[in-house]
């Protein structure tokens, strides 16, 4: 019998999850204006180095099968490899799908289209080298054995997966913030944001800023990949799609642009998700966009997005 | 800091044969004048006359069509803003770019690149060092505010300030970087007589105290004429007219240019 807790702290979990893929969307957003459609591609990025890093090999239909690497690593220090992969791709796609566009002044709509490109070559790569199959991550990987299956919480029982995957998401959501809003380069970003031309001639070198943009991004987004991957699974290599098209969903529902909007937005469309009952489970996905489409007509900018919209 | 290492032949600041269109429209034909290390030069001309243009190639927001820009001995053409800004060109704008979104103080801090900035691991270490560097920016930024009479403001929101307020920040914000020149486009738009005083005293004091050159567009002649050692005016794209504040007055051309003669 799932209590009340239970089904509000698996909401807040992917919530957290959610957050950090819209959030990643957003850094992007605000300092080019465009959406990164590669975004999910890169959380099943996350999802897979994450799954090698943790002592995981490579199944039968992959292009290397019974591959993987000698030893597992610390779930900790996996994820944060698996998320420097992806940051590392991200910064890959950027140079690909998006500077030589911006180089050109190209209308940056187009770089939708690129984008979305480099993310169908990212999955599709994924698939040649992983094969297509699903993927359980290993057993007790290491550093996650110690720990018990599940905790005793206000009478509840909670997969400790589940907190875990809570406090690491609410860990790095927080510490973006407090970077955005308290470091220089942070600062910098949001002043790329506000005004590229002005942070320009004010010394800031506006296409560092925008590397630096993609990196944190790509790392969100694997972050939240191998996140997904240890709680759930990996489900294929287009796994990450359809949270990345949450996301866009998220960020739309808590405003453009806007970093406490992505996180509040995040956790509305977790724990609205979470308290369906699981006899609806079907109809989830119909719930966060019902949410999403009932917003946007009370609300076109979305739970916080005001005044980003207004300086349009 | 690169203040050290002016030793080049040359004028200070030299534009030759600068020209730029855009499309159909010739904003800037063949202007050509130079500027001495410590001036305090200004630009004058009617409307679309092409001063803020120049002040676009200047601090390197736009290419000139053609003709070169030298800036202590170095050719500044393909250079970046952000290049022009690290060599000491610092700019404020006719129509306000503040960050509205940030504080006062952090409009400052954000331009404070000039300032070691310790690694991002002393960052995430939080150190000892890294504190006393964060402390060391707040207090230049500060300093800098009281200059401009700002400091009581500093953690307001910029988009709260008043009008004169705001453009005194844009100048505290171009001063962060460090610069040599400063290009000041209309910094006393929308000023009262007694501000536009004010800030004549202020500039001359600024200039002293942080060894600027001073290029000064603006509408209000006047206030030119008592704040610049030389002015140049543009009519049309064109230089027409170079010299002190008296033979400006007094040159027949000018005088066509804003009289309206014969167009």
């Amino acid at each position: 019998m799932e209590t009340l807790l239970q089904t509000l702290l698996n909401g807040a979990a992917s919530g957290g999850v959610y957050a950090l893929v819209a959030l990643g969307y957003t850094l992007i957003f605000s300092v080019l204006g465009v959406i990164n459609f590669a975004q999910g591609a890169l959380f099943s990025l996350g999802g897979y180095l994450t799954y090698l890093l943790l002592g995981g090999k490579i199944g039968v239909n992959g292009a290397l099968p019974g591959w993987g690497l000698p030893i597992g690593l610390p779930f900790w220090l996996a994820l944060l490899l698996a998320a420097l992969g992806s940051g590392a791709i991200g910064l890959l796609v950027e140079r690909i799908a998006f500077a030589p566009l911006r180089r050109r002044g190209a209308e940056p709509l187009l770089s939708l289209i690129t984008s979305l490109g480099a993310g169908v070559v990212l999955v599709n790569l994924l698939q040649l080298l992983m094969g297509a199959e699903g993927y359980a991550f290993p057993q007790g990987a290491a550093g996650l054995a110690h720990l018990p299956e599940s905790l005793l919480l206000g009478g509840a029982r909670i997969r400790t997966i589940q907190v875990l995957l809570l406090a690491i998401s609410a860990l790095a959501v927080a510490s973006l913030s407090l970077w955005l809003d308290k470091s220089r380069s942070g600062k910098a970003m949001r002043a790329v944001a506000e005004d590229p031309t002005t942070a320009t001639l004010l010394g800031i070198n506006s296409e560092a800023v925008v590397r630096l943009a993609f990196l944190l991004s790509g790392m969100l987004a694997g972050l939240g990949g191998g996140l997904i991957g240890m709680s759930v699974s990996l489900a294929g290599p287009y796994f990450g799609i359809s949270y990345g098209l949450k996301g866009l969903a998220v960020l739309v529902l808590g405003g453009l642009g806007s970093v406490p909007g992505a996180i509040v937005g995040g956790l509305v469309m977790g724990l609205a998700e979470a308290l369906i009952p699981s006899q609806a489970s079907g109809w989830r996905d119909a719930l966060a966009f019902a949410i999403l489409f009932a917003v946007l007509v009370l609300r076109p900018s979305g739970l916080l997005g005001r005044r980003q919209l207004e300086k349009v | 800091m690169s203040s050290s290492t002016k030793t080049e032949a040359g004028p200070w600041l030299e534009l030759r044969q600068i020209s730029r269109q855009f499309g159909g429209l010739q904003a800037l034909s063949e202007v050509s004048f130079q500027v001495e290390e410590g001036e305090i030069f200004g630009l004058i001309g009617p409307n679309g006359a092409g001063k803020t243009t120049l002040f676009n190639l200047l601090s390197g927001v736009t290419p000139a069509s053609s003709g070169t820009i030298h800036w202590r001995g170095q050719a500044m053409q393909g250079l970046s803003p952000d290049r022009h800004n690290r060599l000491g060109i610092a700019r404020t704008f006719q129509n306000l770019r503040l960050f509205t979104g940030l504080s006062v103080l952090d409009n400052v801090l954000v331009a404070l690149h000039r300032q070691p900035q310790g690694s991002g691991l002393d960052a995430l270490l939080n150190s000892s060092r890294f504190q006393r560097r964060q402390s060391e920016l707040r207090q230049r930024a500060m300093q800098l505010l009281e200059e401009l009479g700002l400091a009581d403001q500093a953690h307001r929101q910029a988009s709260g300030l008043a009008y004169g307020d705001r453009r005194r920040l844009e100048i505290a914000r171009a001063l962060a970087t460090a610069p040599a020149l400063l290009l000041l486009d209309e910094p006393a738009a929308g000023m009262n007589p007694r501000e536009k005083e004010q800030l004549c005293e202020l500039l001359a004091v600024l200039r002293q105290r942080h060894q600027l050159t001073l290029v000064v567009i603006e509408h209000h002649v006047p206030l030119l004429i008592q704040l610049c050692q030389r002015l140049a005016v543009l009519d049309f794209g064109r230089l027409i007219a170079l010299g002190t504040p008296e033979q400006i007055q007094r040159d027949p051309r000018v005088i066509e240019a804003y009289l309206g003669g014969s167009r």
